[in-house]
């Protein structure tokens, strides 16, 4: 049964065979449960399709090739062949207070596993893919005082042997500090499976990547502390 | 926009006559037409009504469609302009309005299936969070197939992996969807 809906599915994407295709209509003539099935599809192309056009998202896909990059992040993400990025604008630095932008979330759903993919991929928003793969392909470090203590969350310390590396005895944060904000205006965040990565534009001009499998929760005060105004 | 790979593999058997291969065209965009023909005349009844013109005229006339737009906004037009000639008979008037097929003098609203409508926005969430908790292949290949309307081939190319296997990963999606759809009471009236 399962052999004769997967056929039908593929009918619905036009993707069989004439042979195949004359079989799967006749068996689809003769039941009609199947030919429910296959109104159904329908449906569920026309939800995706609502839904993509209320969200107006922009979905790429990214595979990783994280097993040739900077190995502190692909233990961080590579469990998964197919990373799923969401990049979401999350705070709005012209308000006093760091609001939650949702509407203006825009996702990022990517694999990289070709310079055709990853070309579509840079020309969606260059600079920051740019950025990303300049990160997750470099294992130059940086000098752990640049780190400022303000930017560590609470119950999270250095790790002795990676100064890079903070963490709170579970979870794992990394720390990346570039001279250039890459036209970043406002702090984004990513997630890649249960790791998140954010990007945050220093006052001073630099930006701060700050990875790991902290999420928003753990992040968020991180990040006010950062744009705590005066 | 041009007709799309899987329409017209649909559309060149309805030329050579399969009659099953219409109705599965029909399975298909029905619920569409309908939605539009219920928002331009405010009658199930003559919807449904124009709605079986409709495809009565894409089979008369699917010969002279050449594959310039999509399958369904050919069909769409058919089934306004006809509903237009309704319109203007029950009005008495005397001057026919145009059932041309070219006829592009609007734009297709982005019309739901009423099914699709009856889905509440909370169910529709749902849905979408349910889908975000496929396996990430299963995920990936599913949305480069109904979201940026790739084929099987593309998708292979891009995962670099076998055809079947894109094939069965997208089945597997529209199955555990289906069985959600199922199991939640959406649409199961």
């Amino acid at each position: 049964m399962d052999n004769d809906i997967e056929k039908l599915s593929a009918l619905y994407d036009g993707e069989l065979s004439s042979k195949e295709m004359q079989e799967s209509l006749e068996m689809m003539n003769e039941d009609d449960g199947l030919k429910e099935t296959f109104k159904k599809f329908g449906l569920i192309s026309d939800l995706l399709q609502r839904h993509s056009e209320q969200k107006t998202p922009k979905v790429l896909f990214l595979r990783d090739r994280l097993n040739k990059i900077n190995p502190l992040l692909s233990n961080l993400v590579t469990a998964a062949a197919t990373v799923m990025i969401t990049l979401i604008v999350l705070y709005q630095l012209d308000d006093d207070r760091f609001q939650v932008d949702i509407d203006s979330s825009l996702q990022l759903s990517s694999a990289i596993s070709s310079e055709q993919a990853k070309n579509q991929l840079l020309n969606a928003d260059q600079n920051i893919m740019e950025h990303m793969i300049h990160i997750m392909q470099s294992s130059q470090s940086h000098k752990s005082q640049q780190v400022s203590k303000n930017w560590i969350p609470v119950g999270y310390s250095v790790n002795p042997d990676n100064p890079n590396q903070y963490s709170n005895g579970r979870n794992n944060l990394f720390f990346h500090l570039e001279k250039k904000q890459l036209g970043i205006k406002k702090v984004r965040y990513f997630k890649a499976n249960n790791n998140w990565i954010y990007l945050i534009p220093l006052q001073d001009g630099r930006l701060l990547t700050a990875y790991g499998d902290v999420p928003p929760s753990v992040a968020d005060p991180m990040i006010q502390s950062i744009y705590q105004r005066k | 926009m041009g007709i799309s790979k899987e329409d017209e593999v649909f559309v060149s058997e309805i030329k050579s006559g399969n009659k099953m291969a219409f109705e599965a065209i029909v399975l298909k965009y029905q619920p569409k037409l309908m939605s539009a023909l219920i928002g331009y005349t405010k009658s199930r009844d003559q919807a449904e009504e124009l709605s079986q013109k409709t495809f009565l005229r894409v089979w008369q006339k699917i010969e002279s469609f050449r594959g310039d737009s999509g399958l369904f906004t050919w069909i769409y037009r058919i089934g306004i302009n006809l509903a237009k000639n309704d319109f203007a008979s029950s009005h008495a008037r005397s001057s026919k309005i145009t059932d041309s097929l070219d006829q592009t003098d609007h734009d297709i609203p982005q019309h739901l299936s009423p099914e699709v409508e009856l889905i509440a926005l909370e169910s529709e969430h749902r849905i979408m969070d349910f889908i975000q908790t496929l396996d990430a292949d299963t995920k990936t290949a599913f949305t480069l197939r109904e979201i940026d309307g790739r084929t099987y081939d593309e998708i292979a190319q891009i995962l670099e992996c076998p055809i079947g296997t894109v094939r069965s990963r997208i089945f597997r999606a529209r199955q555990l969807i289906l069985e959600f759809m199922n199991q939640e009471n959406i649409l199961n009236g």
